[in-house]
């Protein structure tokens, strides 16, 4: 029981939107922008917020291409990011095992 | 709390192996399992209405052509809604299954083409057999190139061609539109499956 309530989750990460981008990331490669608005339904607006706040944390690597002469944004998970997600999932896992 | 903090934990969980299932399902799926259906079902509709328009000669070559276009739109409507799902869209993704099944077709129409303008006198029985022979080739083309899995496709083509021009010609086109159609639906059921497995 103890160790349950030590328990601390990231932050940057236990938040549905956020923990729906750093999932898609984990599965593939590289991810853009509209892909990750669909799949996620949420707002350019509402998606790049929680998209620049894993920036911030170095958890995401981002990068700007041009197909067919239009921009395009690219995300990737970055090896920080990978690390954090993988701790994550274990606390998960900690919490659903410290509990009857 | 605890029972709380269980219960979103658990949530958590659900949601990214869902995402996570998703994603890689989508991933290089251009929808190939549903384009074959579409030429399968194409190839038995094709010879059906070849059979029926016989008295009416070169209303033959009309129907095969209206009818490519119809599977053509209607492959790309298909790629275009698998395109929209990949992960990052740079838009020469799909190339592989557009090859693998607009190469057979424009020889398909090349061919038709060729027999309706410069070879007139062909006897019908022979038109279904060469346009399949070309068909063949393509899928070998590409089966050597790009898909290995198409590669039986041209194979079961030159073989059943062959086999059919020399014991059954009267039915020959009957024989290839089935041995093709059914080859595709089968490829297509292939197909689909192993992106359900994932």
């Amino acid at each position: 029981m103890e160790e349950h309530i030590a328990i601390k989750l990231n932050k940057a990460i236990h938040q549905k939107a956020r923990l729906g981008i750093m999932s898609i990331l984990m599965a593939s490669e590289e991810v853009d922008f509209n892909y990750l608005k669909d799949r996620l339904k949420l707002t350019d607006g509402n998606l790049s917020s929680h998209l620049s706040l894993l920036e911030k944390e170095k958890y995401i690597k981002i990068k700007k291409i041009f197909v067919k002469k239009k921009p395009k944004t690219l995300f990737k998970i970055s090896d920080m990011g990978r690390q954090a997600f993988a701790e994550y999932l274990e606390n998960l896992e900690k919490i659903i095992r410290s509990t009857p | 709390m605890n029972e709380f903090k269980k219960q979103e934990a658990l949530e958590n969980i659900e949601l990214i192996k869902e995402l996570v299932l998703q994603t890689k399902k989508n991933i290089g799926h251009y929808g190939g399992g549903w384009i074959c259906f579409i030429w399968g079902i194409f190839s038995f509709t094709g010879v059906a209405g070849q059979r029926l328009l016989i008295p009416h000669g070169p209303l033959i070559g009309v129907w095969w052509i209206a009818l490519s276009v119809v599977a053509g739109y209607a492959t790309y409507l298909v790629s275009r809604h698998y395109a929209k799902t990949q992960p990052v869209q740079k838009g020469h993704g799909n190339m592989r299954y557009f090859l693998l099944f607009w190469i057979p077709l424009l020889l398909l129409g090349y061919t038709l083409a060729a027999f309706i303008g410069s070879t007139p006198s062909l006897p019908a029985e022979y038109i279904s057999l060469s346009i399949l022979l070309v068909v063949s080739t393509g899928y070998l083309i590409i089966g050597f190139t790009f898909f290995k899995g198409i590669l039986y496709m041209g194979i079961i083509g030159y073989v059943g061609s062959i086999i059919s021009a020399i014991y059954f010609l009267e039915y020959s086109d009957i024989i290839l539109g089935i041995l093709f159609g059914t080859g595709l639906i089968i490829t297509g059921f292939v197909i689909n499956k192993q992106w359900k497995n994932i």
